[in-house]
């Protein structure tokens, strides 16, 4: 039986708590917002479709020298991550070792009707590899994601991690809060969990 | 080869020497910012600035400096550098800006980071390249229509002042919280 999403979204809420976290937007920002409720470490992504992992690359690499031994979390959707592709070459040219990926991998671009992605016919991990990336795996039970989300903390990055996941979905309400606070509010998190003169 | 020029108007700049002293003055502004990221994208025009960054003098620790495969990964990837405190300089070329007006219109601009952008520009005196001027004649009328603001560093403004002015558009970014982008014109015209 699949995972579905907001079982993996309470996971990661749970399992990065204190870390800084980039939400792709749609159905993953929104039922992390229903599962964990507003965070200060959390990073939604509105509107930048394919842009997700772009985002948090800029963050991993302004924050590695203060925050070294903190991951900078993704939580990435296959159709997001195809429509930016290319930003695996540059993380895996870059390599942070402060950067976390995981894919929610359901093959379909689930908060606009479920049209069909192309992931199925894509080796994330392999790609992931090919292009740089310290490591990478596949996630398809509650257990392997449990080991993962352990791993993905610890280990040097950048990792991905390709969750498989059914295409369930809560019912949500539309997220409508101005962007200018969700950034100021996470720029509040970081100096509040840091040496104030370290961020801008 | 020098640029003819009319009876009465000096005339001591082959195309060379302009690219040359432009590039120069683009590179004393960008070094007056001391951007700790410099992120580029491919361009035969920005040959002399890119130069200096990647394997000139304008290499030192603590910078980091890295190619952009897309102009809006790079709009993502400094959107993010900006949220952390850093201060990432993005250098392009203007038939770029096409790519990405949807990142910029998504992150830095709604989220009001100033993100900072000198763009070279293309299709205009001094072009070699036939097909240019379609895109990067528009380039003004893009960021307008975008509502992103710009500012233009050309002939009319003496070479001797663009370094100063690049710095001041760094400032200005910074006191409006938006994405500001200087076009500087390193061919001519």
């Amino acid at each position: 039986m699949a995972i579905e999403r907001a079982d993996v979204l309470r996971q990661l809420d749970a399992g990065f708590a204190d870390s800084p976290v980039v939400l792709s937007l749609g159905g993953t920002a929104r039922e992390m917002l229903a599962v964990a409720g507003r965070k200060g470490n959390h990073l939604i992504s509105l509107d930048a479709m394919g842009q997700t992992i772009s985002l948090a690359l800029g963050l991993a690499l302004g924050l590695q020298e203060t925050r070294p031994d903190e991951k900078v979390v993704v939580v990435e959707g296959d159709g997001s991550l195809i429509m930016g592709l290319s930003v695996m070459s540059t993380a895996g040219h870059l390599k942070p070792k402060n950067l976390a990926v995981f894919v929610l991998d359901n093959g379909v671009y689930l908060a606009t009707g479920g049209q069909p992605t192309a992931a199925a016919d894509i080796d994330m991990v392999a790609v992931a590899k090919a292009c740089g990336w310290r490591d990478a795996r596949d996630v398809r039970t509650s257990e392997e994601l449990a080991d993962a989300v352990s791993w993905a903390a610890s280990a040097p990055g950048p990792v991905l991690i390709r969750v498989y996941i059914g295409t369930k979905q809560l019912q949500t309400n539309y997220f409508l809060e101005d962007p200018a606070i969700l950034a100021e509010d996470f720029r509040r998190w970081l100096r509040s969990t840091r040496p104030a003169a370290s961020v801008g | 080869m020098s640029i003819d020029a009319p009876a009465g108007v000096r005339a001591v700049d082959s195309q060379a020497d302009l690219l040359e002293r432009r590039s120069q003055a683009v590179i004393d502004g960008v070094e007056s910012i001391d951007p700790d990221f410099v992120l580029h994208l491919a361009s035969s025009t920005l040959k002399i600035v890119l130069d200096h960054f990647i394997a000139g003098a304008g290499v030192r620790v603590g910078r980091s400096v890295f190619a952009m495969p897309r102009e809006e990964e790079g709009v993502a990837i400094a959107s993010g550098l900006e949220l952390a405190g850093s201060r990432p300089v993005m250098i392009f070329q203007d038939n770029g800006i096409g790519n990405l007006l949807t990142a910029l219109l998504t992150l830095p601009q709604p989220y009001h980071l100033p993100l900072f952008g000198v763009v070279t520009r293309r299709g205009g005196l001094g072009e070699y390249n036939s097909m240019i001027h379609t895109v990067s004649e528009r380039t003004e009328a893009l960021l307008d229509a975008a509502g992103v603001r710009w500012f233009q560093l050309d002939a009319r403004t003496p070479v001797d002042r663009w370094a100063v002015e690049i710095k001041r558009a760094w400032d200005f970014s910074r006191a409006t919280h938006r994405p500001i982008f200087v076009l500087v014109n390193l061919m001519g015209g």
